[in-house]
């Protein structure tokens, strides 16, 4: 192959030929949405599409889709995908957690100008026993005017609302709500809808009596998400470290964190696995405190009433550890 | 399959913002790697988070202007240090980067809130507005003004500084001047591309072009063919298949370079 030129068209040629078929292969293989006239919802995360399809229930024309979950960390830092672009730009409605929790919403809502926003954390904010971790940040924010990037707990409010299912409860009737007003039709059915789930999470959600086990004693937490955990349970949380595949912890935070559950009297600490195991294992040899690794229902697959099991399964965990 | 493809809003400006982007790359890239200049941009991208870090600390709203601001004094910066010759420029760019990613991070992590500042590890060029566009138009007309008035001297530089400075050609002048090009290209479309992989989009396809080519004009061509290849099917994979954009396109540039290395090499 003497001309260069030749070698680059043909170099060129087979890259986009390969690409080409490869992807129309890949294409052919996944099964495509079908989207017709319906009402389509998409979701967030798994918290709020479980309490979306609750409330949707089998109301003919409506579908929920719940964009892509990230497999690892939180939500804060998930970048969209092509898929969830595709499936936004087809979407008549997105319900979000909010309160900070999707990193991209600005970006969606000024690509989208026309998509309804029902931000579950918007309604439930001043009703519901929302945690303020730090007044500093809040004020903060406030004063300098920090854009964007600054997308975490910007109001300094603990976003992590759906693992307190009083302010769960809160958060699937503004959806009812935010449903009903684009979709007035099927109002009612909406809101009996979300009636019947809530009824459902009264009578299924299990705490085993650790409501009354563990009223005014001292916890510890390694996620944020579980300062809702601990206030579901009546108990006074005592020390926080939020840990997640970035965080990067100094010597100081951890003697600190230490120091607090020596001195506090903590006897349970919350964790995730994933990313609080290597922390879980050093505060149970420095600390009488025991550490329960709890489910937080962001990363994952669920379905129908998996928030009700998920939530039991925790509070079993708990109860099992005493 | 396109027509499906170019029918969302989100794509067609994804489209765009690569067409003007992939150019610029493809023809800076020539003089970074013909003045082996490869590690100094790669540092330029790190100390992105270093002004962002500024931005935060003296509450500026729009972090860009922070670090387009830090990008361009750190780029004058180094080239200052390396022009008095105290240490190898290879050495004083590492520890100048390592030390203003340091920074950055140290900053952005305060309160363990870094999370909140990943997403310009990887960017995002699907989220990429009509404003930025215009963004990016405007720095393409600026790159290419001065590319085309500083080309010769730019290049006369990279073969024979001494030779150049004899032409009465200010090399310290369009040497600054270059870095500062290079701080702005590399702060103004780092939110799309992602400091991890920026770098590889400015090297890659010089460095296939450079494989290959016999002259100058032959490797600017060149390259920037294979850089707007490389964005183009990058960006149409990722649309198909559901994987990020920025790695899907180099993954593309990377199989030209090797393409293009075993071609050079047997000639």
């Amino acid at each position: 192959m003497k001309n260069k030129f030749l070698f680059v068209l043909l170099l060129l040629t087979s890259i986009s030929v390969i690409c080409f078929c490869g992807t129309f292969f890949y294409v052919k293989n996944t099964d495509k949405q079908n989207t017709d006239d319906s009402i389509v919802v998409m979701t967030s995360c798994n918290p709020v599409y479980l309490a979306t399809v609750n409330v949707v229930g089998d109301i003919d024309g409506v579908t929920v889709q719940n964009l892509s979950q990230p497999t690892t960390g939180c939500l804060h830092d998930y970048t969209l995908t092509t898929e969830d672009m595709k499936n936004l730009s087809e979407a008549d409605v997105l319900v979000v957690n909010g309160g900070g929790m999707e990193g991209y919403l600005e970006d969606v809502i000024e690509a989208y100008p026309s998509l309804t926003i029902i931000d579950t954390f918007e309604s439930v904010e001043d009703s519901y026993p929302v945690i303020i971790e730090d007044e500093d940040e809040a004020e903060e924010s406030h004063t300098h005017g920090v854009e964007s990037e600054e997308h975490h707990h910007d109001s300094g409010a603990n976003s992590h609302i759906w693992m307190s299912e009083a302010i769960y409860a809160g958060q699937v009737q503004a959806i009812a709500e935010g449903l009903g007003q684009i979709d007035a039709a099927d109002k009612a059915a909406y809101d009996s809808n979300a009636a019947t789930f809530l009824s459902v999470m009264d009578s299924q959600i299990d705490m085993q009596g650790l409501d009354e086990e563990l009223a005014g004693t001292n916890v510890a937490v390694l996620h944020e998400a579980f300062a809702y955990t601990a206030q579901s349970l009546g108990t006074n949380v005592v020390a926080t470290m939020d840990l997640d595949e970035e965080r990067q912890v100094s010597a100081g935070e951890v003697s600190a964190f230490i120091d607090s559950i020596n001195e506090n009297d903590v006897k349970i600490v919350f964790a995730e696995y994933d990313y609080g195991h290597a922390m879980g294992e050093l505060i149970t040899e420095q600390t009488d405190a025991k550490v329960v690794y709890l489910e937080t229902l962001v990363h994952g697959d669920y379905s129908g009433l998996d928030y009700i099991t998920v939530l039991n399964k925790n509070y079993a965990l708990i109860k099992n550890s005493l | 399959m396109f027509s499906e493809m170019f029918s969302y809003a989100f794509m067609v400006r994804a489209t765009i913002a690569i067409l003007l982007i992939s150019p610029l790359f493809g023809m800076v890239g020539t003089m970074i790697v013909q003045k082996r200049m490869a590690y100094f941009s790669d540092a330029l991208g790190h100390s992105a988070l270093t002004g962002i870090a500024a931005g935060v600390i003296m509450g500026i709203a729009n972090t860009t202007v922070s670090m387009i601001i830090f990008g361009i004094f750190f780029a004058l910066l180094l080239n200052y240090i390396s022009r008095k010759g105290l240490s190898s420029s290879d050495t004083l760019i590492s520890v100048f980067a390592s030390c203003a990613t340091a920074l950055g991070l140290a900053i952005l992590s305060r309160g363990g809130s870094f999370a909140n500042y990943s997403a310009i590890l990887v960017g995002d060029i699907l989220s990429i507005t009509t404003k930025e566009i215009i963004q990016l138009i405007v720095l393409f007309v600026v790159i290419l003004v001065f590319w085309c008035i500083s080309i010769n001297r730019l290049t006369a530089i990279s073969i024979h500084a001494t030779l150049a400075k004899s032409r009465s050609i200010s090399v310290r002048v369009m040497e600054d001047a270059f870095a500062v090009l290079i701080a702005l290209l590399v702060m103004l479309s780092i939110k799309w591309v992602g400091i991890l992989l920026i770098n590889a989009l400015l090297i890659l396809p010089a460095a296939s072009s450079r494989n290959i080519s016999e002259n100058f004009r032959e490797y600017t061509y060149l390259s920037i063919i294979f850089s707007i290849f490389s964005g183009v099917a990058g960006l149409f994979v990722s649309y198909f298949t559901d994987m990020a954009t920025g790695p899907m396109i180099v993954i593309i540039a990377s199989v030209i370079y090797f393409a293009t290395y075993i071609y050079g090499k047997d000639r």
